[in-house]
């Protein structure tokens, strides 16, 4: 007893240490804050570097739609009729009379049938997004409690 | 033990404790501040701009995946006010590549109005010329002289375009700088090709991007137009046109068993990327598209749907005979023959064939108003036909009762005088003599796709006029009546029914003009299996006034054309071929 009385009153009498714990808990204080900052500002950084890339991933999606209308335009105006007949006058073809074609039975051939532009791609709209990078913390914290809930007793 | 020196560190803690919370109270001061409401209001203004998104217009196709209408890129090339350094040298590169005035532009840009940070100089600029600017604004980027092209700013847009030139421009419209489509199918679907325009709130911070919404493109239109069909049938009418001296020429062609339009050929054709010279090339009243917007008096071949009516509702027989004696009074007013001859006994098909006015006005009259009338309406006449064009008008069919109606109107309209129509309610009333007595409403859209999905158009049908037995009855009088004649319209290798008119036009004065006529002919073929419809019509010719010997090789030349392009072959190669 009297030994811890003693450690106890010399302690008291060094009242560096008192001043070395104040400090030691500000400092604490300090690298935790820091630490959360540090955390926050990567976190936000890297939350505007990826916005910024979907804007530019937009901006290039844009730009190939542009290049993309461009080129089927300049196509049509290759292909278009009368370059077309040009091109065949020049290489020597001539508009064919109806009295000049003749009609032949060819078995299993299937006439032209009408253009379907029905598309196989899925819309962006409708792709699978995972819930990682939708949720907020709040929502994964409710997910998991839902998620792990039992969900009534055996019979 | 005290240490002599602390109140020195006890000033300086003191002195920085207090710089420290002058800080604060500075900082707090200007966040209460009533400047500091305005300055946030400021940088909310500045890190947030409303910009409206356009979605791509939608293409629009021929029923062979051709493409008719597009887009290309243009540019808008506008002056960065704040980034300007050499208004001079800017004034210059706009004089010199995009054509305009040195001195306006100049004085435009160094005088802006107050509060303009940014002036469009030119929209629509090509893209080879912004490229040739751009390669210049980046070659004298680093002038140590200072004579850069610092501000000037390009941002590129879609503009629509029309790669085939004036190719079915009266079927496809135009669309303006303002992304609005006029006249035709431009116009009719404008809010199907131009999607829904988006506009956001969008912060111009860099550390606010956030993503922008996808905003889905117009829908693509296909339409029934076959455009190799189209670009025949525009070049045959544009050499009649001139050969003839006509004013105008107007050819349609419909398949009569479904109404898809396969092509719609009228003169004058606007160059839709160029829709700048609108007026000059429709000056007055000159509609955009006749076939829809031009109802005229349309002459002999109305008697097409006359003697339907008569043969539908009983009143004559194919072989029922009438004495021509030259002339026939109706309402008090005489009515004579397009040769004012008399020409003896003749049946049904004989009055068809040498097309005489005496006896389809008696046929009228035996009629009576009353069944008339009711088959007139029955073909659509009177109203527009509900093509998916813009700007149709429904023409005038004057009714027993109306102001304007006399009893000779029975007479005349029986041949086609005294009744304003479109040629697009010509064809459809007709097609229904061509398709076994059932007529289709005439359209001009196929399909629409968006979102990746295609969505076809069902034909719609209009009614019966008539039924099929008439109608069969009525393609054997209008066959034979063309091979009696001896026809200019005869395609060789295929029975076609068909049938002249010439018009006399009306004058101002509530007369006819003599001089001029509106000629046409129309036909259908092959008669046992009419897989076509067309229509020709040419206003005031002047190398001859009669349908059948300006409008009727028109036909053929067309009907030719036609048959090659869309794989009919003649009626003896058919029949065989569909007996093995």
């Amino acid at each position: 007893m009297n030994n811890v009385t003693q450690i106890v009153q010399k302690y008291r009498q060094a009242s560096w240490r008192v001043q070395r714990q104040w400090i030691g808990l500000f400092l604490l204080g300090l690298v935790l804050v820091a630490m959360v900052a540090g955390i926050y500002l990567n976190i936000t950084t890297q939350a505007n570097l990826a916005g910024r890339q979907v804007q530019n991933i937009k901006d290039d999606i844009i730009t190939n739609q542009r290049t993309n209308a461009d080129l089927e335009t300049q196509l049509a105006a290759l292909t278009s009729t009368e370059a077309m007949q040009k091109r065949a006058q020049d290489l020597g073809f001539q508009p064919v009379a109806p009295g000049d074609i003749t009609y032949v039975v060819v078995p299993g051939y299937e006439p032209k049938q009408p253009i379907d532009l029905t598309s196989n791609v899925t819309s962006p709209a409708n792709a699978i997004i995972l819930p990682e990078y939708t949720e907020s913390l709040f929502d994964w914290f409710t997910r998991e409690l839902v998620s792990s809930a039992p969900s009534g007793g055996q019979p | 033990m005290k240490n002599p020196r602390n109140w020195r560190y006890l000033v300086v803690a003191i002195c920085l404790a207090a710089l420290g919370v002058a800080i604060l109270a500075q900082i707090f001061h200007i966040q209460t501040s009533p400047e500091a409401k305005t300055i946030l209001n400021g940088n909310d203004l500045y890190n947030y701009a409303y910009r409206t998104y356009y979605p791509p217009r939608g293409e629009i196709l021929d029923r062979n995946g051709n493409l008719l209408a597009g887009n290309r890129t243009v540019y808008e090339v506008g002056v960065d006010l704040g980034a300007m350094q050499d208004p001079k040298n800017i004034a210059l590169a706009a004089q010199m590549y995009l054509g305009l005035d040195y001195n306006d532009t100049l004085n435009k840009i160094q005088n802006p109005k107050p509060g303009v940070v940014y002036l469009v100089l030119k929209d629509d600029v090509a893209a080879t010329t912004a490229d040739d600017l751009i390669k210049l604004q980046k070659a004298v980027q680093s002038d140590p002289t200072g004579n850069t092209l610092d501000g000037l700013a390009f941002n590129p847009h879609l503009q629509r375009s029309y790669p085939d030139g004036t190719l079915a421009a009266n079927i496809l419209g135009f669309v303006t700088q303002d992304e609005r489509g006029y006249f035709g199918v431009e116009e009719k679907y404008n809010n199907i090709l131009a999607g829904v325009p988006v506009t956001l709130l969008v912060p111009t911070d860099p550390n606010r991007a956030e993503e922008l919404p996808d905003i889905p493109s117009g829908a693509t239109l296909i339409l029934t137009i076959d455009s190799d069909l189209q670009a025949s049938t525009e070049q045959i009418l544009d050499q009649a046109v001139q050969d003839t001296g006509s004013a105008s020429g107007t050819v349609v062609i419909m398949d009569p068993r479904n109404g898809e339009i396969l092509a719609m050929a009228t003169t004058p054709r606007l160059d839709p990327n160029d829709y700048s010279k609108y007026a000059q090339v429709f000056p007055g009243e000159t509609p955009f598209n006749r076939a829809v917007s031009q109802a005229f008096e349309p002459g002999s071949v109305l008697k097409i749907l006359t003697m339907a009516g008569a043969l539908d509702s009983h009143t004559v027989e194919p072989s029922t005979t009438f004495m021509d004696t030259g002339s026939i009074v109706v309402g008090g007013a005489t009515i004579t023959n397009w040769n004012n001859g008399a020409w003896g006994q003749q049946d049904m098909t004989g009055c068809l064939a040498n097309s005489l006015n005496v006896c389809l006005a008696w046929v009228a009259t035996q009629m009576g108003n009353d069944n008339f009338y009711t088959y007139m309406k029955r073909f659509g006449l009177g109203h527009p036909t509900g093509i998916d064009l813009a700007g149709e008008v429904g023409g005038r069919l004057k009714l027993p009762g109306d102001g304007d109606w006399y009893p000779v109107d029975l007479g005349t309209n029986a041949f086609g005088q005294g009744v304003a129509i479109t040629p697009i309610q010509l064809v459809m009333a007709a097609s229904a003599i061509a398709n076994g007595g059932r007529m289709f409403y005439p359209h001009v859209l196929q399909a629409i796709v968006e979102d990746g999905k295609q969505h076809n158009m069902s034909p719609q049908l209009v009614g019966n006029p008539i039924s099929a037995a008439t109608a069969h009855t009525l393609n054997e009088m209008l066959a034979v009546a063309i091979e009696t004649e001896g026809s200019q319209g005869i395609v060789p290798g295929y029975r076609i029914a068909g049938k002249t008119g010439t018009a006399e036009i009306p004058d101002p004065t509530g007369g006819y003009d003599s001089n001029y006529t509106n000629a046409s002919f129309i036909g259908w073929g092959p008669v046992d299996d009419p897989q076509f419809l067309v229509y020709v019509w040419l206003e005031k010719p002047t190398s001859d006034i009669w349908g059948s010997v300006v409008a009727a090789p028109v036909f053929r030349n067309i009907v030719e054309k036609l048959v090659v392009l869309r794989g009919i072959p003649p009626d003896n190669v058919r029949l065989q071929l569909n007996g093995q």
